[in-house]
């Protein structure tokens, strides 16, 4: 596959009902927060919320199905800004920002089904 | 009460994991991941790593083991209950795959003390049993005042 600067993907993911529960049991990430819909109500969150480490896995995905292989991956942050909750759609798009030296740069934007950035600030490096 | 910026440097004892094959398949499924280089031990088998791999994502599964212990750090006491994940970077080397030995040290990079919050800053870094580089992970939490 030849990576060009400006070339773009896009992917999306439905955040199911129960899919905090599934994150925490193979994360070890139990706080309340995303496991305990009162709780969450409690501290005015409306219910669970997804680990945002899970919604960063979900942009990861998008980068590593675009590369075709998961070990091309070689930088990813982000930075969480709006929580996401339970039967939210995720969208991903990815977009090269520059190729250089063996490594493409890419900019994403993932936001939930309102258009809000659920993550911001999210650059990957993938070897080309 | 804000973070005291004389913690900046502190490390936190290695931990060292064994990465489980069906822990990474577990893993896979709950980020909605069914690539086959996690799931598929024929396709892995038959891939460049030999064998099934983690995801990228995984290193913070080892790394959680290496947070818990900073969030439960008493010197430190870092007021759990206004504490929420800022920011996230993660660098790969090495492929991360079934049966490794991960060993991961963690060190509080950097403390900011602002007027209505604190942020910290942990820098973990995590080496396979032959001492290669795996990942860096960096984590940024902010605790409201």
């Amino acid at each position: 596959m030849t990576i060009k600067k400006g070339q773009t993907f896009t992917a999306s993911e439905k955040v199911d009902k129960y899919r905090a529960l599934y994150y925490a049991g193979a994360s070890g990430d139990y706080n309340p927060i995303h496991i305990d819909p009162e709780f969450g109500k409690m501290v005015g969150l409306g219910g669970t919320i997804l680990q945002g480490l899970c919604t960063m896995a979900f942009a990861t995905k998008t980068v590593t199905d675009w590369a075709g292989d998961p070990g091309k991956l070689k930088k990813i942050k982000c930075r969480f800004s709006a929580p996401v909750m339970m039967e939210d759609t995720i969208s991903v798009k990815g977009t090269v920002s520059d190729v250089q030296a063996g490594l493409a740069r890419v900019d994403l934007a993932v936001v939930n089904q309102s258009g809000v950035e659920v993550l911001q600030k999210v650059e990957a490096e993938v070897e080309v | 009460m804000s973070i005291d910026t004389k913690f900046i440097g502190k490390t936190y004892p290695a931990h060292t994991y064994e990465v489980g094959k069906e822990k990474i398949k577990e893993y896979a499924k709950a980020i909605k991941n069914p690539d086959p280089h996690y799931l598929d031990d024929d396709f892995a088998k038959k891939s460049k790593y030999g064998k099934i791999i983690a995801p990228p994502t995984f290193a913070v599964v080892f790394g959680a083991h290496l947070i818990e212990p900073v969030f439960m750090d008493k010197e430190l006491n870092l007021n759990m209950a206004m504490l929420v994940h800022g920011e996230q970077e993660l660098e790969f080397f090495e492929v991360v795959k079934a049966g490794d030995a991960i060993t991961t040290t963690a060190k509080i990079s950097d403390i900011k003390n602002k007027e209505k919050l604190d942020v910290i800053s942990l820098e973990l870094n995590s080496k396979n049993q032959h001492g290669k580089d795996v990942s860096r992970g960096k984590y940024t939490f902010v605790v409201r005042k």
